[in-house]
C-alpha cells in the first residue's frame, strides 16, 4: 500500500465579491490558485477554520478560476460564512458528486424547478442552457419563493429571458405591488411551454416541494428517468466516508447528489 | 510444507524482536478483568487465547479522536501517524473486518489517515480455538481461521503455534527471523486440522445471514417488527463503538489560543442528530428509521456496496446491548417470525 494524497486537504480561495441577494442570502465569488474543473450539480465543500465544513454547490458555469456560490445563513458554519466580505479568505475543497445530465436536453424541452435557494444549483444548469441554447428546443423556468423579496439573481431574469427562456414566478405570500402568480410552484404546469411527457426537467428546493413536482411530473406523463433533482444531506466528508448522507444504500455525496427520479422513487423524502 | 512452526518459549525472543521498530500492541487484561488491546511493555502481560475484546482494534485504524489538521497563521498542517506498529493477538474476525474496511476505505477516494496506518501496521492474528458464546463468525466465513487475507496467522497447537504467511509484510517478518522457525512436520499439519476441527464444532451459535438476507429482501419482515425492535433500542450506540465495521465519523474544530484543530471522533448512526440539516430539518427522525438503517446497512447495502456482510460475528453488540437486539438476536428473531408466519 503505497502513500495516497491527503483527499481532506482545502484549497485557499480568495473572496472577490460578496454580494446580499435577499435577507439572509449572499453570493460569493471566489477565485481560487488553481484551476478547477467542474460541472452544474456539483459541489464542494466551503471550510472556515475554527468552524468547520459545509456542502454548497456550485452555482456558476466553466470558469476555472472564479467559483460563485449561494449560502443562505442557516446554521453555524453558514452564518460564520455570512460575517465575510471581499478580500478575506475562504478554504474550500472539491468539486464533489454527480453532474446534473444535461445532454440529455439536447433536442428537448426542458423545464426547471425551482424553490428558493434551490435555484443556486439551477442557475448553473441555465447557465449552461444559455450557452447550449440552438441545442435544446424551449426553456421553461417556473420558480416559486415565500415572498418577493426572496427571489434569487432578479437582475439576470432579463437576460435569462433575452436569450428565449419562458421565466413564470410564483410567491406564498404577495407584497403590494406583486402582480405575478400566487402559490405554491406545482401549480403552474400549464405554463410549461410543449409537451411535459417530451420534455427534461432539472427540479430543487426544499424536500416538500421537490417531493411534490417530482410525483407531480411523473403523473402528468414525464418518464421517471428523465426527471431529475438534485439532494441535500448533513456532510462531514464529501466524499463517501463520514456516513452522515447515507440514504437506502447510497451516498448522496458520492452517488448523487443528483438522482433521477427512477433511481429514488421509493424514498421518503420529506422524512 | 507449507507454514512454519514457532514453539511457544520462542514467541517472546520474536515478537521482542518485532517491537524494536515497532509499537507492540496486544491484549491485556485490565484490573476489572476486561480485555483491551494496548501498547505492550511486558511481554509476559499479554493474554494468549483471551474472549474477546471490547472494544475492537479499529481505534488504532480509525481511533476514536484524532487530529487531521492543525490550522496555524494562515497555514494548514495535516496530521499524518507515521509510527510502525505490530497488532499481535487479534483474532480472525477482526482481520476480515479490516479486510472489508480496506474496501470501503481505500477502493475509492483513499482515506490518507486509514491508508497510512494501515501500511504501518503488521497483524499476527490468532485462530480462536475457544469461540466466546457470543460468537458466530463461523457462518460468515470471518473465523475461527482464515484461509487469506491475514499478513500472519497463527495456531495454538499446544506447545508450539503454527505459523501461516498471507502477505509480503508479514513474510518478512518471519524470514528475518527464520532461525527461531521450524519446518513443520505432517503431524503439525494434522494436529493444526484437528483444532480447526473441534474450533468449528464448538459454536454455540449458528447464524445464516445470507438466509435473513433475502428474508427481508423479499418483503417478509414487516414494519411493525422493526418497530418493535426501535422501541427496545435507547439509542446509546454501544453496538456501533464496539463493531470492528461500524465507521461513521463526525468533523469538528476545536478552537485553542494560537492554533485551530480540526478532529474527528466517532459518530454513531443511531443518534438523533446524525442526519441534522442546518436550518433544524431532521430526516430519520423516526426512531425506526435510524434503527433499520444500522441493520439494513449491514444485512442488505455492505454486500451489495462492499462485497461481504457488514458483520462478521464477532459477538460484540451481544455483550454490550442493554436491550438484548444485537445482531445475533435480532437475526434469529426475524427467521424465527418468519417461519412462524409461514407456517401458521
Amino acid at each position: 500500500m503505497r502513500s495516497v494524497v491527503n483527499i481532506y486537504t482545502p484549497l485557499k480561495g480568495k473572496i472577490e465579491e460578496a454580494r446580499e441577494l435577499c435577507p439572509d442570502v449572499k453570493l460569493y465569488r471566489v477565485r481560487v490558485p488553481k484551476e478547477v474543473h467542474y460541472y452544474p450539480g456539483q459541489f464542494f465543500m466551503l471550510s472556515l477554520w475554527g468552524y468547520g465544513e459545509v456542502p454548497i454547490s456550485v452555482c456558476s458555469l466553466d470558469d476555472t478560476q472564479t467559483l460563485e456560490f449561494t449560502v443562505r445563513k442557516a446554521g453555524f458554519v453558514t452564518s460564520a460564512i455570512h460575517q465575510l466580505q471581499a478580500g478575506d479568505t475562504i478554504w474550500l475543497r472539491g468539486p464533489y458528486g454527480r453532474r446534473f445530465p444535461l445532454e440529455m436536453s439536447y433536442h428537448r424541452d426542458v423545464v426547471v424547478v425551482a424553490g428558493g435557494i434551490g435555484l443556486a444549483p439551477l442557475r448553473a444548469v441555465i447557465q449552461y442552457l444559455l450557452k447550449e441554447r440552438r441545442k435544446v428546443k424551449r426553456v421553461t423556468l417556473l420558480y416559486g419563493s415565500r415572498t418577493p423579496d426572496g427571489l434569487l439573481y432578479r437582475e439576470e431574469y432579463d437576460t435569462w429571458r433575452a436569450s428565449d427562456v419562458k421565466v413564470v414566478l410564483t410567491v406564498d405570500c404577495p407584497s403590494d405591488g406583486w402582480r405575478g402568480n400566487v402559490g405554491v410552484v406545482t401549480t403552474l404546469w400549464h405554463q410549461v411551454e410543449g409537451e411535459l411527457r417530451e420534455a427534461v426537467a432539472y427540479v430543487c428546493g426544499p424536500p416538500v416541494m421537490i417531493k411534490a413536482a417530482l410525483t407531480d411530473l411523473f403523473l402528468l406523463g414525464m418518464p421517471a428517468d428523465r426527471i431529475v433533482t438534485t439532494l441535500e444531506a448533513h456532510m462531514k466528508c464529501g466524499v463517501g466516508k463520514c456516513g452522515h448522507c447515507y440514504n437506502d444504500g447510497r451516498f448522496i455525496c458520492t452517488d448523487g447528489p443528483v438522482f433521477t427520479y427512477k433511481e429514488i422513487k421509493e424514498w421518503d423524502l420529506t422524512l | 510444507m507449507k507454514g512454519w512452526i514457532l514453539p511457544k518459549n520462542s514467541l517472546s525472543y520474536w515478537l521482542r524482536q518485532l517491537r524494536k521498530d515497532s509499537d507492540l500492541i496486544g491484549p491485556l487484561r485490565t484490573p476489572d478483568g476486561d480485555i483491551v488491546f494496548e501498547s505492550v511493555e511486558k511481554i509476559h502481560e499479554i493474554v494468549l487465547d483471551p474472549p474477546a475484546s471490547l472494544p475492537s482494534v479499529k481505534e488504532f485504524f480509525l481511533p476514536q479522536y484524532e487530529t487531521v489538521f492543525v490550522f496555524k497563521t494562515d497555514t494548514v498542517r495535516p496530521i499524518q501517524e507515521k509510527r510502525k506498529r505490530v497488532i499481535f493477538g487479534l483474532r480472525s474476525c477482526d482481520v476480515a473486518a479490516l479486510r472489508l474496511l480496506d474496501r470501503f476505505f481505500l477502493d475509492s477516494q483513499p482515506d490518507p489517515y486509514y491508508s497510512e496506518r494501515r501500511k504501518n501496521t503488521l497483524l499476527i492474528s490468532v485462530v480462536c480455538n475457544r469461540p466466546d458464546p457470543t460468537c458466530f463468525c463461523v457462518g460468515i466465513g470471518a473465523g475461527p481461521y482464515l484461509k487469506e487475507g491475514f499478513d500472519i496467522q497463527l495456531t495454538d497447537l499446544g506447545d508450539r503455534y503454527m505459523v501461516e504467511i498471507g502477505s509480503p509484510r508479514g513474510r518478512r517478518a518471519v524470514r528475518e527471523y527464520s532461525f527461531v522457525f521450524q519446518r513443520p512436520r505432517k503431524t503439525d499439519l494434522e494436529d493444526q486440522f484437528e483444532v480447526q476441527l473441534s474450533s468449528t464444532a464448538r459454536f454455540q451459535q449458528r447464524i445464516n445471514l445470507e438466509g435473513v438476507r433475502s428474508l427481508i429482501l423479499s418483503q417478509r419482515v414487516d414494519e411493525g417488527f422493526w418497530q418493535e425492535v426501535a422501541n427496545r433500542c435507547i439509542q446509546c450506540g454501544g453496538c456501533v463503538y464496539v463493531c470492528p465495521l461500524c465507521s461513521c465519523f463526525t468533523v469538528t474544530d476545536r478552537v485553542y489560543q494560537e492554533h485551530i484543530e480540526r478532529v474527528r471522533l466517532w459518530d454513531a448512526c443511531l443518534f438523533k442528530g446524525f442526519t441534522r440539516l442546518a436550518g433544524g430539518i431532521l430526516p430519520n427522525d423516526a426512531p425506526v428509521s435510524r434503527t433499520k438503517r444500522w441493520f439494513y446497512h449491514k444485512l442488505i447495502y455492505y454486500p451489495e456496496g462492499i462485497g461481504g456482510f457488514g458483520c462478521v460475528g464477532c459477538g460484540r453488540c451481544a455483550v454490550v446491548c442493554p436491550s438484548k437486539i444485537d445482531m445475533a438476536t435480532v437475526v434469529l428473531n426475524i427467521k424465527r417470525v418468519s417461519e412462524n408466519a409461514v407456517s401458521g
